[in-house]
């Protein structure tokens, strides 16, 4: 069939073993959310909520203080703020990336992950909106940012990268949180046909939305997901270019720099890979999904970060060598600074974890090697922390004028706001897991052999022709 | 290789210069990198106005933060404000309208010298002081201590009323007990024997006559005067070489050559805001063809002057007398020395003078070991200039002894530089004696049990008297003390009685310059605490009928001042703030007492035992932002940066970088400095680069106990290491490494441009051949701007600043702080970069030298960009372009994204990180501009041009039915700046002054090549170097 072209293409005829069968997914995936919580799962979910907790109470501590509790300072007005904020939109980049452009590109490997990866993009979008709210001075006059009309007949300045970002990031937020959800209403009537409790079964029957399986209701679905995933394909390309404009517009030397959009989407498929990958490497091991999640599915995610952390350490060198070849003693001075300068450190890292570790995949018996990728995976999470940090910080702690450098140190706040984010992420993320079914169901039903339920190019066929079946026809 | 064009700096053609990294970055770059890292390096924790404590997190904070920490989950920003009623006048007070400004000419002390003030009041407030345009020693310029004068009237530490000492304690007390006490007092007298008068040096006409009153009713009492810096020295060295006292005043516009020995003339020493206006008219330029005077400055520690001197000598006090001699030595060489013959008939006529004993007694005279030849014979040479002749100055520090003075006076006089650079005037306290003298002889009489009863008026000398005088311990001995005193300091609570004093803007008073300008002080607001003058109290022990400061003052003027219509004279220099009627009597023949001349040059030679690191040579100045410690609970002033060190709540043992090392000493190193007198003091170590090898400067003021809220006990008290013998300086000093570490906080931590055109200087002969040279050290910009370019139709502000003109003096950063209600922050604060300063001072080290490298100063403001890069990343458009072209801050709109500081290249936005204004106590707050707004936490905050000032003229000049004359608006900046470096007006009048500076050759903007645009202009720095010094 040519819709397993792609797959074919690369050495595959199986996404998923043979003893797989239908039954067999739906138990393996609900069980999870059926069954007690396992004592484990408890353990996880008290420190990510304490750390969360720890970061409500370092925001309130910071809304009553004021920015002054964090390191931040003059010449560096923005340091771990933004960096977690650039951060957590990377990691939120791979969940729209496998579900949305893979799903265009009909990259059927996806199905085992997408459900994952698109939680993730919630949770990482929902962790660094944080940031932007709670950075601001004057927090209870955030709001001004938004084009509300007014009686002062102000709008937010439409020139500032900072207003776009806005938009950016909350149409990217809206539109994932609408896309994953959309995905959901198959698999949450799953659930609800499966409930035994009156309880259970209220709550996923309205979050199934009547959800009764019908061809009709198929054929919503698909066109609904594919509408869906079309309009964040480009998203995936926007947000992270918009967020670089943060930097790359402004006139520092080190942020103003027209490669940015690139390598800022680079960067943030490269993160959220990482990011997944550890979550997905932790959530097969705990939960038994090694036949959904193959290491078919991890090679390939592997051989993803390797080519977008080569692009990204493609980025650097070209950055280099443009403030060399442009001649602007400052840009020059920036990146030497960068790699030599205060913040050396933070560079090497980067480097190491970015650059240099991804390229341990290029061994075919590394990137099959569980232990070795969840290492590198994550060093990448490091690395791309760093790789803001770097940006942001190094730029702005020495700039033009050599009577205003300055050092930034973190504060306690700072460190518990960051960790934090990452306790939220996970709260988030531990409920996830116990209430939602944590692989698309219907998606990985989908690639099984003989249950096609929906091909485009069948419907366009049944178009021509004039003539609607109400069930698509096996695909072998 | 790269194809395109490089981008390189241009570099100045002829003297290639090193630029500077830190200097520790310099002697070890991987230690540097961990401190860097570090940023705090290990020590102490600082506190100051924000505290740390109010940033740790303590449990009752830790419940309250949790409480918020809920409703935060429920309700956002439903804050109410406290319900405040106010109330009008319901009789409004004469000439007063709210809202609008009266100004009052007025006079205060600073450095010991006159300054002439105009004072703005506020519906009876006084919110700020600028300098008097009518006052000789001010010309319109003031300092920094004046400036923050203003905020030591308000301070809330101040005495609050009268105190008497109940055994240990000083209990509180009311005025009128504290008079009946002193009446009571004065009954007890008899003639006085047993009654002595501890005051500073006065120059006030009516105090020296309540004086005189007090000594003709106790004609056996006592009047000793002390004063931890004086001018002492200066006056007694005058009185040698006179045979006479007499005031002297320098005329520096007509100096073609400045010598300063030891003298710190632009800063700290008496008369600087005059002094600094005609030492740089003398080198303004405005085009190569205009003449400049030359400054040689030898000093021992860097001062502001050193930093504008074309050629600085680091060279130990202590041999400044030698190196005098030598210079008279070569002098004499080249004849200069020789016999002035009778000149003039009448009344002008001055004797002949015979050099004959001087010649002998500096013949042969070598100059000290460190002091390279050409030092002597070029500057001797410059001197001797014919053409120079009377055009020339040598002045030197008043630490000096008077031996120095008296010879340097004879080489002016030889110079023909009397009459001419230098003006005499009859002295009006005649009582001469060096520094220490008053206060030594008290001491004396003190522990000869001959002191009943001690006033002493201010001052703190428990603290600052000689150490080994141990002032202290003698007080106990008298019977009876009372200090008159505007703070509870430390003398005041070992006195039996303690009234409190007025600050100077809220008495009756006159103070006489030394070139015989005589102003009236006026009050410009009751006293807040009650609170007496000097002469008040002396006139009351002298059981004076009126004994007022204002009966005072007006008695004494009206002796002084001639004629028959006083009533005028005295509302004309009430109005004018300064007598123009008063005549100096006449000084009478002035000769030359060349005996004792030739004597005291005898005396001068170069220390006995050589200085090394074992026998370091401590001075002692007075301190750029306390002076002698007056300031010192002034938080403008503790934060106000040391113009050469950038060091901020602190004062630091200043060293050269070779003695450290030979030390084994760093920065943020405590370490212990002996006297030979066997006191020791724990102070942090700072290597100033610049500083003279084998010696320490200490900056007095600091430390002390008992001097309020914020200053109690920063810095390091110095006091104890000074002795009547090293009371300027002295030899003998040890030092020893205490192993622990002190933090700093610095306004500027990187000390050089990194080859890079900002602070942009060129020496005269480079100007000359390339005028232009300043706009061609920067690219020229080629790209196109973002938007539409604004035609600006109406008025385009724009500020020139003269960096040929800046002294690096500071006083445009306390002026702007008073202006704009600009918070201090506090120690911890710098240290984190945090500083609210609108406008900075940028200090640069630039040279080849790295021992003794140049100063490059730069005030940087807002930039006022064309094109400001803040603006368009503004995300809700709080920083936007007035239709003038200035960039306002909306502060109401500003929600503190931080997007706009980031983007400046200037770095000049100031960010409200924590509630710096919320802690300030209510008296204080009545000194806040209220034309311009207090900004919140988390608020953006920067130079606005003074817009209020803007406005405030327009509205005058609309409802005056004229258009805006060039000068109607001074910024205020321009207006503290005593050297006239600063200027401000419309480039779209080219008749404004503004206009045509910013069309000189030596134009050029601040980093043109990032393209913003900037409004502010800088005029570059042209240094006279005497072609004989090089090489």
């Amino acid at each position: 069939m040519s819709d397993d072209a792609p797959i074919a293409a690369i050495g595959e005829t199986r996404l998923l073993p043979e003893h797989v069968s239908s039954k067999s997914i739906t138990d393996s995936v609900s069980r999870v959310t059926e069954t007690r919580a396992p004592r484990g799962w408890w353990y996880l979910f008290l420190a990510a909520a304490a750390l969360a907790g720890g970061l409500g109470l370092a925001i309130a501590y910071l809304v009553m203080m004021g920015i002054g509790t964090w390191g931040n300072n003059s010449p560096v007005a923005w340091a771990w703020d933004i960096t977690n904020f650039v951060w957590w939109i990377g990691i939120g980049h791979a969940g729209t990336l496998i579900s949305a452009v893979l799903f265009v590109f009909r990259q059927k490997w996806r199905t085992s992950i997408n459900r994952f990866a698109e939680a993730m993009t919630i949770f990482a979008v929902i962790c660094a909106l944080i940031f932007p709210g709670i950075h601001v001075g004057r927090i209870w006059h955030a709001y001004y940012m938004l084009p509300i009309p007014n009686q002062m007949g102000i709008w937010p300045n439409f020139k500032s990268p900072l207003l776009w970002d806005v938009f950016a990031v909350s149409t990217y937020f809206l539109v994932s949180l609408l896309f994953w959800f959309v995905g959901l209403v198959p698999d949450f009537a799953t659930l609800r046909d499966r409930s035994t409790s009156r309880v259970r079964q209220m709550v996923y029957g309205v979050v199934a939305l009547g959800w009764r399986g019908s061809n009709r209701h198929w054929r919503n679905y698909e066109r609904a997901y594919l509408i869906l995933a079309s309009i964040s394909t480009p998203l995936v390309f926007s947000v992270h270019s918009v967020v670089s404009f943060d930097f790359a517009t402004s006139v520092m030397p080190g942020w103003h720099t027209t490669i940015f959009p690139p390598y800022f989407v680079a960067g943030a498929v490269f993160s959220g890979f990482a990011m997944v990958m550890t979550l997905l490497l932790i959530s097969r091991t705990v939960f038994g999904l090694h036949d959904i999640v193959t290491m078919k599915h991890l090679e390939l995610m592997n051989k993803i970060m390797l080519l977008t952390g080569t692009l990204v350490g493609y980025a650097y060198g070209m950055e280099f060598f443009i403030a060399w070849y442009s001649g602007n003693p400052y840009e020059r001075y920036v990146f030497i600074n960068r790699a030599t300068g205060p913040y050396w450190w933070a560079y090497w890292s980067m480097i190491t974890c970015n650059v240099i570790s991804p390229q341990l995949f290029w061994s075919k018996r590394l990137r099959t090697s569980i232990p070795v990728m969840f290492v590198v995976s994550i060093f990448i999470n490091i690395g791309m922390w760093f790789e803001r940090f770097v940006i942001i910080v190094t730029s702005l702690h020495r700039d033009f004028l050599p009577s205003s450098w300055g050092n930034f140190s973190p504060t306690i706040v700072d460190i518990m706001i960051y960790a934090g984010s990452i306790g939220l992420f996970f709260t988030l993320f531990l409920l996830f897991i116990r209430w939602i079914p944590m692989i698309a169901m219907a998606e990985v039903k989908g690639v099984l052999p003989g249950a096609q339920p929906h091909h485009a190019h069948h419907d366009e066929e049944h178009e021509h022709a004039g003539h609607h079946a109400p069930v698509a026809a096996p695909a072998e | 290789m790269s194809k395109r064009k490089p981008y390189e700096f241009a570099k100045p053609e002829k003297s290639g210069k090193v630029f500077w990294t830190s200097l520790e970055a310099k002697a070890d770059p991987e230690a540097f990198q961990a401190r860097a890292a570090a940023e705090f390096p290990e020590g102490v924790v600082p506190d100051g106005l924000v505290n740390s404590e109010s940033l740790t997190l303590k449990r009752r904070t830790f419940m309250g933060v949790a409480g918020a920490a809920g409703a935060l989950l429920g309700l956002e920003g439903c804050v109410r404000r406290p319900k405040e009623n106010i109330l009008p006048f319901t009789r409004q007070p004469e000439y007063v309208v709210p809202g609008v400004a009266l100004h009052y000419a007025t006079v205060v002390r600073s450095a010991g010298e006159p300054l002439g003030l105009l004072v703005t009041t506020h519906e009876g407030r006084p919110t700020k002081v600028e300098g008097n345009p009518q006052h000789p020693s001010s010309l319109g310029g003031t300092d920094g201590y004046t400036q923050a004068g203003i905020l030591d009237l308000y301070d809330p530490d101040r005495s609050k009323g009268p105190a008497k000492r109940e055994g240990e304690a000083l209990v509180d007390t009311t005025f009128a007990e504290a008079d009946a006490a002193l009446t009571g007092l004065a009954g007890k007298l008899g003639q006085g024997a047993k009654l002595r008068v501890l005051t500073a040096p006065s120059n006030s006409p009516s105090f020296l006559k309540a004086q005189k009153d007090l000594l003709a009713k106790f004609p056996q009492a006592k009047v000793y005067s002390y004063e931890p810096v004086s001018s002492a020295n200066r006056r007694a060295g005058t009185k040698l070489a006179l045979g006479q006292a007499a005031d002297v005043s320098v005329n520096y516009r007509r100096a073609k050559t400045v010598v300063a020995l030891d003298a710190d003339f632009l800063g700290t020493e008496p008369g600087a805001p005059r002094a600094s206006r005609e030492f740089f008219d003398a080198r303004r330029l405005s085009s190569p063809r205009d003449a400049m005077n030359r400054l040689y400055a030898i000093e021992p520690g860097y001062t502001v002057t050193g930093a504008s001197a074309d050629h600085r000598l680091r060279l130990a006090a202590r041999d400044a007398g030698a190196y005098l001699k030598a210079v008279a030595a070569e002098l004499a060489a080249l004849g200069v020395l020789a016999d002035i013959p009778a000149q003039g008939e009448g009344d002008a006529a001055t004797p002949a003078v015979s050099f004959e004993a001087l010649r002998g007694a500096v013949n042969g005279a070598k100059a000290p070991a460190t002091v390279p030849a050409q030092w002597v014979k070029s500057v001797a040479k410059d001197l001797a200039d014919p053409a120079a002749r009377g055009r020339s100055v040598i002045v030197v520090g008043t630490r000096q002894p008077a031996e120095v003075h008296a010879l340097a006076f004879a080489l002016n006089a030889a110079l023909g530089n009397l009459g001419r650079t230098i003006t005499l005037t009859s002295a009006l306290d005649t009582d001469v004696g060096s520094a220490t003298d008053g206060i030594t002889a008290l001491a004396k009489d003190l522990s000869a049990g001959a002191v009943d009863t001690l006033v002493i008026l201010g001052g703190n000398p428990v603290v600052d008297a000689p150490a080994d005088l141990k002032f202290g311990e003698l007080l106990a001995k008298a019977g009876t003390s009372i200090h008159l005193s505007e703070f509870r300091n430390t003398t005041s609570t070992k006195v039996s009685w303690h009234i409190p004093r007025a600050h100077a803007l809220e008495s009756w008073g006159d103070l006489r310059g030394s070139d015989g300008s005589y102003a009236i002080q006026q009050p410009m607001i009751a006293p807040l605490h009650g609170g007496r003058t000097d002469g008040e109290l002396v006139a009351q022990l002298a059981g004076a009928r009126f004994w007022r400061a204002h009966e005072l003052v007006r008695g004494t003027a009206r002796e002084l001042l001639p004629g028959d219509g006083f009533e005028q004279q005295w509302k004309n220099a009430l109005h004018n703030g300064v007598a123009r009627d008063y005549q100096p009597a006449a000084l009478g023949n002035v000769a030359l007492a060349t005996d004792a001349l030739a004597a005291a040059a005898r005396t001068l030679t170069e220390g006995k035992s050589p200085l090394s690191s074992g026998n370091l040579e401590v001075n002692f100045a007075a301190d750029p932002a306390l002076y002698d410690g007056r300031h010192g609970n002034n938080p403008w002033m503790l934060e106000l940066p040391d113009p050469l060190s950038c060091v901020s709540w602190d004062n630091a043992a200043y060293i050269s970088a070779a003695t450290a090392k030979e030390l084994g000493i760093e920065n943020y190193d405590v370490i212990t400095v002996k006297s030979p007198e066997g006191a020791s003091v724990d102070i942090v170590t700072w290597v100033l680069p610049g500083h003279t090898d084998n010696a320490i400067t200490l900056h007095l003021g600091w430390g002390a106990e008992n001097v309020g809220r914020y200053g109690d006990k920063v810095g390091f008290d110095v006091f104890p290491l000074r002795s009547t013998k090293s009371f300027g300086f002295g030899d003998g000093f040890t030092v020893a490494k205490t192993g622990k570490r002190y933090m700093l906080s610095q306004t500027q931590e990187t000390h050089s441009m990194e080859g890079r055109p900002i602070a942009i200087d060129a020496s005269y002969e480079e100007y000359k051949e390339k005028p232009d040279f300043a706009e061609y050290r920067s690219p020229v910009l080629s790209t196109l701007p973002l938007w539409t370019e604004v035609k600006y139709e109406g008025h385009r502000w724009s500020l020139v600043i003269d960096l040929n003109a800046c002294s690096g003096c500071n006083a445009c950063l306390v002026g702007c702080q008073a202006e704009n209600n600009v918070p201090s922050v506090g120690k911890e604060q710098v240290a984190r970069g945090r500083d609210m300063y609108w406008l900075r001072l940028d200090r640069y080290f630039v040279g080849e030298d790295e021992a003794a490298p140049q100063v490059a100063f730069q005030p940087v403001g807002c930039q006022q960009c064309e094109e400001a890069p803040c603006e368009n990343v503004c995300p809700v458009n709080a920083t936007a372009h007035s239709p003038e072209g200035l960039n306002d801050m909306a502060y109401n709109r500003c929600i503190g994204t931080r997007y706009c500081m980031n983007n400046c290249p200037y770095k000049v936005r100031r960010f409200n990180f924590l509630n710096f204004t919320g802690q300030v106590p209510e008296t204080t707050r009545m000194m806040y501009n209220p034309n311009v707004s207090i900004r919140m936490r988390g608020v953006m905050e920067k130079c606005s041009y003074c817009v209020q000032r803007i406005q405030e003229s327009k509205i005058a000049a609309k409802r005056d039915a004229r258009r805006l004359r060039d000068g109607d608006i001074r910024s205020a900046c321009q207006q503290a700046c005593p050297t006239g470096a600063i200027t401000f007006g419309d480039l779209n009048d080219p008749t404004s002054r503004v206009a045509k500076l910013s069309k000189l050759d030596r134009q050029y903007k601040l980093l043109p090549e990032v393209g913003t645009q900037p409004r502010t202009s800088y005029l570059a720095k042209i240094r006279n170097l005497n072609p004989e010094m090089q090489g």
